[in-house]
């Protein structure tokens, strides 16, 4: 922060899309090797002015100035010339290209032929200054979430980039990989490069940034150097209200067993899981992401079955190898993506609520009963203060908090006893999040067992009655909520020493 | 088994397995056709696949940006026709100035393809599939049902297809054959060395990674539309020439052979992967299998519930086994990756 010259000024911009005014006038002043967190709420407008930043959309109103002087930036690729790129929550990548080629894809003047062994050898270079390995020549498909998001770090930085966008780049990163990914930030930050950063997550917040500006419903609300800030006047101006800080699960557990598993394995992906669930108990799984959570999950389910291991559902011992069965059998999987698993976006919320369920909607000519639809989803709407006017509203016009509502109250609805939640609160925000943890705790006291997995340590913690940590296919303990801590479960979860803990 | 990872791609091995099946069904065939191993046999399938091969290879690139054309059968009958009728009425056209007609004419109606699906936002199945009715409809409007006959045709046309370039032993390596193969190899260094090429992969890849990245995409897909209409008006003129009578139905249904050769080739049908290479094996499958099946005087019926069957088999073999591979290509830089962090935290 000796360079006191901003590096890029917006100043006073505004948009308006139809009837909602995405952004009121908002100013942000960007310094070369400084990280600049923007918080908001999703809907707050973050996202636009992202998107006016790097061409996408056009401003209203306001400027944008790039070391002092005015310009215009009306697509992607004159972004990249101004020296500006970003990095989205999803890699950006090309699946079907190598790791050399996804870097150098956007460069010009290369020469008119590809010469491969300079690109290997370049490549090779930049990932060596980030301090990274990777293997250039391996396709990006096979990547993992983080070594992909390294790669458009690496192209970024390779096209001269002078002010980085991350969009929440830490939503699907396990802690170990956050950890990486911050090494890199820093790196970045002390070569000069301004950074925009982007999170849901606090904590991160407070660890990586420098500035942090936070906008409410389109309006800037403050900006201030990170020592004047405190979580709780962060919480209060994003939502505009204070919010007790986390909420935690109240005591529900019985003593009855829903679900017992032993020994459960799927050959080279992951071997001796073994726990219960009683009812009206949450039982978190922590872990890094890859480390084979939700895979014991699409095993519990039935979409990719265990090959070993013992399954002991109400007493009695199962095999499932189906989702139709498990579903039989009153388990709800809740899958972590939204969007490609969980909704039929074009579809009205009723339609999406019913659709496991159907059978029961149709009159006996089989045609959907409409109302019986509606009345339904009616009361899922209300009982979990689904935002949308009514429920024929189409899923895809919800924020991602309403959404995740949807997708709860469809598999509700097929009355389930055993529900499995997959990282239920990744990419909503603070007071959707908050909603989503209520509704688990009523869940939970109504006698559901609930699997909850989750990369938000806190929220794993707060949620859960007992954590089942993972590491790299294996189970590596199980903590009773007295024994579980940041400290305990982080330990056993980057397998530093094996930790014991009760079944 | 790191090393081998390193050196070949998944894509490379089913390249050899294709290689394998044509080795294969050769061997097989053999056994059941008297005199198989012949010339003529060879002769007959050259000159059948050079057509195929060399519009496959317009297809190949549409078909690796996440597109389609549909119309190149009605692009090969039209051109044909046309080239033909300008010959038959100056007889001191040049051969270049013939092919110059044909290829231009071509990627005169890619482009109209190219403009309507890239820069009109319209699916590309539905443009070309309206396209190849138009071009065809325009073709009869245009011919007045009239044939182009062999004897209007300038000599050097009509002998052009028995223009030998070499001679392997008996076998004939024909002009035509060996331009076909050329244009394929031509266009596989494209793909591989031309940053074009590159980004023909990319916007297939993702599209949605494209438009972030900055390229033009739009300008990739209409240039990849205008060769393969340019690459559609050669294979016309070689249609020509090979064929001689050419009406107004010229080359109809030649668009599922080149979307059969491109497919059982490998190229991915949701674009981003696939090589000229493996176009040119399963074109070459695809050919044996006709001519082939046409010598066994099997009936026209289970001819194409073969051809049928082929495609599906490549296509549900190709999507098994690559994943297969590719799979167990990540999970070898996975543990490579988880290699090397052990050794740096022991450092």
């Amino acid at each position: 922060m000796n360079q006191l010259s901003p590096v890029l000024e917006i100043r006073g911009v505004s948009k308006r899309f139809d009837a909602t005014q995405a952004l009121d006038h908002v100013s942000l002043t960007l310094y070369p090797g400084q990280v600049h967190a923007l918080l908001g709420e999703n809907g707050a407008g973050k996202s636009t002015l992202i998107k006016i930043m790097t061409g996408i959309h056009q401003p209203d109103q306001g400027a944008i100035l790039l070391n002092g002087r005015s310009i215009q930036v009306t697509n992607s690729s004159q972004a990249q010339l101004h020296g500006i790129a970003a990095i989205y929550q999803e890699p950006m990548i090309f699946p079907d290209l190598n790791v050399a080629e996804n870097i150098f894809i956007s460069h010009r003047g290369r020469g008119a032929v590809v010469n491969w062994r300079k690109m290997y050898h370049d490549a090779s270079d930049i990932l060596g200054k980030l301090g990274v390995h990777l293997e250039v020549r391996s396709q990006a498909r096979g990547l993992t979430l983080a070594a992909q998001q390294t790669v458009e770090i690496a192209k970024a930085l390779s096209l001269k980039t002078r002010v980085l966008i991350m969009d929440e780049p830490t939503a699907s990163l396990s802690v170990h990989e956050v950890t990486q990914l911050f090494n890199l930030v820093r790196t970045l930050r002390n070569q000069g490069v301004a950074i925009l950063f982007i999170s849901h997550r606090l904590e991160e917040i407070f660890e990586i940034a420098d500035h942090i500006t936070i906008l409410r419903d389109g309006k800037l609300i403050s900006s201030k150097p990170v020592s004047e800030v405190t979580t709780e006047t962060a919480i209060r101006d994003m939502v505009g209200r204070d919010m007790e800080s986390f909420f935690v699960k109240d005591e529900s557990r019985r003593d009855d067993l829903i679900l017992s598993v032993q020994g459960l394995a799927r050959s080279g992906v992951f071997s001796g899981i073994t726990f219960d669930i009683h009812h009206g108990e949450v039982l978190g799984f922590a872990g890094l992401v890859g480390s084979g959570r939700t895979d014991v999950a699409l095993a519990l389910f039935g979409i990719s079955p265990a090959d070993e291991g013992k399954i002991i559902y109400d007493g009695q011992p199962v095999t499932i190898h189906s989702p139709a069965q498990a579903t039989h059998l009153g388990i709800a999987y809740v899958p972590e993506d939204r969007r490609e698993y969980g909704l039929v976006m074009p579809m009205s919320i009723a339609a999406n609520i019913t659709l496991p369920m159907l059978r029961r909607y149709l009159t006996r000519l089989g045609i959907v009963k409409r109302r019986a639809e509606e009345t339904t989803a009616e009361e899922y709407r209300q009982r979990f203060s689904i935002r949308a006017s009514n429920v024929r509203l189409v899923t895809s016009k919800l924020s991602g908090g309403n959404q995740q509502k949807v997708v709860l109250s469809k598999w509700l609805n097929t009355k389930p006893r055993l529900l499995i939640l997959d990282e239920p609160t990744r990419g909503i925000d603070v007071s959707a999040k908050a909603e989503v943890h209520h509704i688990i705790n009523e869940l939970a006291k109504e006698g559901l067992g609930i699997l909850l997995i989750s990369s938000d340590l806190p929220e794993v913690l707060a949620m859960s009655d007992r954590v089942l940590v993972m590491r790299e296919g294996r189970q590596m303990g199980i903590f009773t909520r007295q024994e579980a801590t940041q400290e305990t479960v982080m330990t056993a979860a980057m397998g530093q020493k094996i930790t014991v803990g009760g079944i | 088994m790191q090393k081998v990872r390193q050196l070949i791609r998944p894509e490379q091995i089913r390249e050899l397995s294709l290689l394998l099946i044509i080795i294969l069904i050769v061997i097989f065939f053999g056994s059941q056709i008297e005199n198989y191993y012949s010339a003529r046999t060879f002769q007959r399938i050259s000159s059948s696949v050079m057509i195929i091969m060399v519009v496959a290879v317009g297809e190949t690139m549409v078909v690796l940006t996440r597109n389609i054309d549909l119309s190149v059968s009605s692009m090969v009958g039209f051109t044909a026709y046309l080239a033909g009728q300008q010959v038959s009425q100056n007889d001191n056209l040049s051969p270049a100035v013939v092919v110059l007609l044909a290829v231009s004419f071509g990627a005169l109606l890619g482009l109209i393809n190219g403009l309507l699906v890239a820069y009109g936002k319209i699916p590309a199945i539905v443009v070309t599939l309206g396209t190849l009715a138009i071009y065809r409809g325009a073709l009869v409007e245009y011919g007045h049902s009239k044939n182009i006959l062999v004897r209007d045709l300038p000599d050097w046309l009509v002998n052009l297809p028995r223009e030998t370039l070499f001679s392997v032993g008996e076998l004939d390596i024909r002009l035509l054959a060996g331009l076909a193969f050329i244009i394929v190899i031509i266009f596989q260094m494209v793909l591989l060395f031309l940053p074009y090429g590159r980004r023909l992969y990319a916007i297939g890849s993702s599209p949605d990674a494209a438009r972030i990245a900055g390229l033009p995409a739009r300008r990739i897909v209409l240039l990849a539309y205008v060769l393969c209409g340019a690459l559609s008006g050669l294979g016309g003129f070689i249609y020509l020439s090979r064929i001689g009578t050419v009406g107004t139905t010229a080359a109809q249904g030649l668009h599922m052979q080149v979307i059969a050769a491109v497919v059982v080739g490998g190229v991915n049908i949701f674009g981003g992967s696939g090589t000229m290479i493996g176009m040119m094996l399963g074109a070459i499958l695809m050919g044996i299998l006709e001519q082939s099946l046409i010598r066994m005087q099997i009936n026209e019926f289970w001819k194409d519930a073969i051809f049928g069957m082929f495609i599906l088999l490549a296509v549900a073999s190709d999507a098994l086994m690559m994943n297969r591979l590719r799979d167990l290509w990540a999970r070898g830089a996975i543990q490579m990756r988880i290699a090397q962090d052990a050794a740096v935290q022991k450092e």
